[in-house]
């Protein structure tokens, strides 16, 4: 009962949140060129042509995906600071945790919260994928649960590596972290060209960081191409369970921290 | 007394700023207590370190050294709070909410179930003259609404303590008035009441202890009606005084103010016959004759400018 009052009262703040409501509109901005453009493609497209226009329209959905997917990891780390922030910052958490809440319930319930406003962005992000690979002409043929799952996991465990970082600094400085974080990831990650790197510090970060190539979702999206990358359930298993451990020892992390901090709004 | 109901026993609280030695101590070594049942004043200037002793009670800080016991756990402990209704001072609220949205997260927060509760939120909503307001979002109201709704919930889920951190705070005179005819029903139904307030007057007229603070320390707590008996002294009021009362054996130690319509006289209670007799003797009219006592802001005055 009173899990499910903070998840929901969550989600209601970050879905009138001013920022993630402009994230939100840029989006739909791109997505609009983006299908006006695909538009005039698919109308212009005849048998002679038909192969052409498919080389060129397939991968440019690819990397608005890939775009958009990128920014839920963003999204979701900016989200669960902020969700956690705006309540220090306005007192409103005073009036909360004066009631019989346990501090580690309050971040659970705005963990979970930050969790369902992802879950409706996967859910409009897999029927984009969908829309845009039927006006581009192509099939999705991996599973949909695999475009559900992976980006949530991977929202996840960016969700709490933001929400620890903000029981610690302010949001924004928070945010910036994360941001660092995700591109040093990508640049420690397995055949990345960082040659500037010592070898030493590259496993080393490539252990800390999170790895976010394991859990992306465009491993199974086949849009561009004609065969599906098969994986065998015990790579899922490991993939999956290498970001929820990640985001689960993030958020014992943030509940430890949380559990020892004055609630003051500054 | 009973097993107190609020228990504060030698806390100090420093606060530390980041990355400096700099050291602001917001309570030094304080002491006191609540007993169930009592409405507890908690008073002191701006800066006296109410607030941060009522976030250490509430378990939103915590205190560097000293004992702390609330209803007889520890702060923060959710058996306590369960029982407890609590008012910040100025309060926020989650802007987007109606009064009836908000009531109804707070009983699902308490644990009880929302469903069913309608009569109890429109009668909370009633309690704090809300009703009529139910469409319209919290971001939208006054201050002085806000601060209504405040007291709404912390009085919904039939607390036996109720803490408020300045709780007539950005109300009018009237609806200070009834903040007040809330508080006195409280007590009536033996509820604790701890209540942070700078209207004094208002204070004196239900509180039944007072804690004063200042600057961090424990200035003086105890029975208001202790704190304000005038030391075994009595007001004598007459048409006026003979000239040179003030040297005779009765008016000596006496403190005379004369005023326009009348005198005002300040004597031990064993002198008072002496006083009076003096005063008939010489023709001069004793219009009335009362026990000293003052109030609690020249009690509050008296004690914070001694510091």
């Amino acid at each position: 009962m009173k899990l499910r009052a903070i998840v929901m009262n969550t989600f209601s703040g970050l879905v009138r949140n001013k920022i993630i409501i402009l994230f939100s509109v840029g989006c739909v901005c791109i997505l609009l060129l983006m299908l006006s453009s695909l538009l005039v493609i698919r109308n212009l497209r005849n048998v002679q042509n038909a192969e052409q226009m498919q080389a060129a329209v397939l991968p440019m959905i690819g990397s608005m995906m890939a775009l958009v997917s990128g920014f839920g990891s963003l999204l979701a780390a900016w989200s669960a600071a902020d969700a956690l922030s705006s309540e220090m910052r306005s007192g409103t958490i005073l009036a909360v945790m004066a009631r019989p809440v346990r501090r580690w319930e309050f971040l659970l319930g705005k963990y979970l919260g930050v969790q369902l406003l992802m879950l409706v962005f996967v859910m409009i992000m897999v029927g984009l994928n969908y829309l845009l690979a039927w006006i581009g002409g192509a099939h999705i043929q991996s599973a949909p649960w695999e475009l559900i799952v992976y980006p949530m996991v991977r929202y996840a465990m960016f969700s709490a590596i933001g929400l620890a970082l903000v029981t610690l600094m302010h949001p924004i400085l928070a945010f910036c972290v994360v941001l660092f974080m995700s591109i040093a990831a990508q640049l420690v990650s397995p055949g990345a060209n960082t040659t500037f790197l010592p070898e030493w510090l590259k496993t080393g970060l490539f252990y800390f960081l999170p790895s976010t190539n394991l859990l992306s979702e465009m491993r199974f999206l086949t849009i561009t191409r004609a065969t599906l990358q098969a994986a065998t359930w015990s790579e899922h298993a490991l993939a999956l369970a290498y970001g929820l451990d990640y985001a689960l020892v993030c958020f014992l992390l943030a509940s430890w921290i949380f559990h020892s901090r004055s609630l003051s709004r500054d | 007394m009973a097993a107190a109901a609020i228990e504060f026993q030698g806390v100090t609280k420093v606060y530390k700023r980041l990355f400096s030695d700099e050291k602001i101590a917001a309570l030094s070594d304080v002491s006191f207590q609540a007993a169930p049942g009592e409405v507890c004043a908690f008073l002191g200037p701006n800066g006296a370190g109410k607030t941060t002793s009522i976030s250490i009670l509430m378990g939103f800080f915590f205190a560097d050294s000293g004992e702390i016991r609330v209803l007889g756990h520890p702060p923060g402990d959710v058996r306590a709070k369960a029982q407890i209704g609590f008012l910040p001072e100025n309060f926020a609220f989650y802007k987007y909410l109606t009064a009836p949205k908000l009531l109804r997260l707070h009983l699902a927060l308490a644990g009880r179930n929302p469903a069913g509760s309608e009569a109890l939120i429109a009668d909370m909503l009633k309690k704090v003259k809300l009703t009529g307001y139910e469409n319209l979002r919290i971001g939208k109201y006054s201050r002085g609404m806000v601060q209504r709704i405040g007291i709404a919930q912390a009085l919904l889920c039939d607390p036996q303590l109720v803490i408020l951190d300045e709780p007539t705070s950005g109300l009018d005179p009237a609806g200070r008035r009834e903040v007040l005819q809330i508080l006195a029903g409280l007590k009536a139904e033996g509820k604790t009441v701890f209540l942070s307030s700078h209207i004094l007057p208002e204070v004196e007229q239900i509180c039944d202890r007072v804690v004063i603070i200042d600057r961090g320390k424990l200035v003086r707590t105890g029975r208001l009606e202790d704190m304000l008996a005038g030391g075994n002294r009595v007001e004598i009021a007459a048409d006026r005084v003979p000239d040179g009362f003030e040297q005779s054996p009765s008016g000596v130690g006496a403190t005379v103010e004369r005023g326009a319509h009348g005198v005002r006289i300040l004597v031990e209670a064993a002198r008072k016959r002496e006083t009076v007799e003096t005063l008939w003797a010489a023709g001069c009219d004793v219009t009335s004759m009362n026990p000293l006592r003052s109030t609690l802001e020249e009690l509050f005055l008296r004690e914070v400018d001694r510091q």
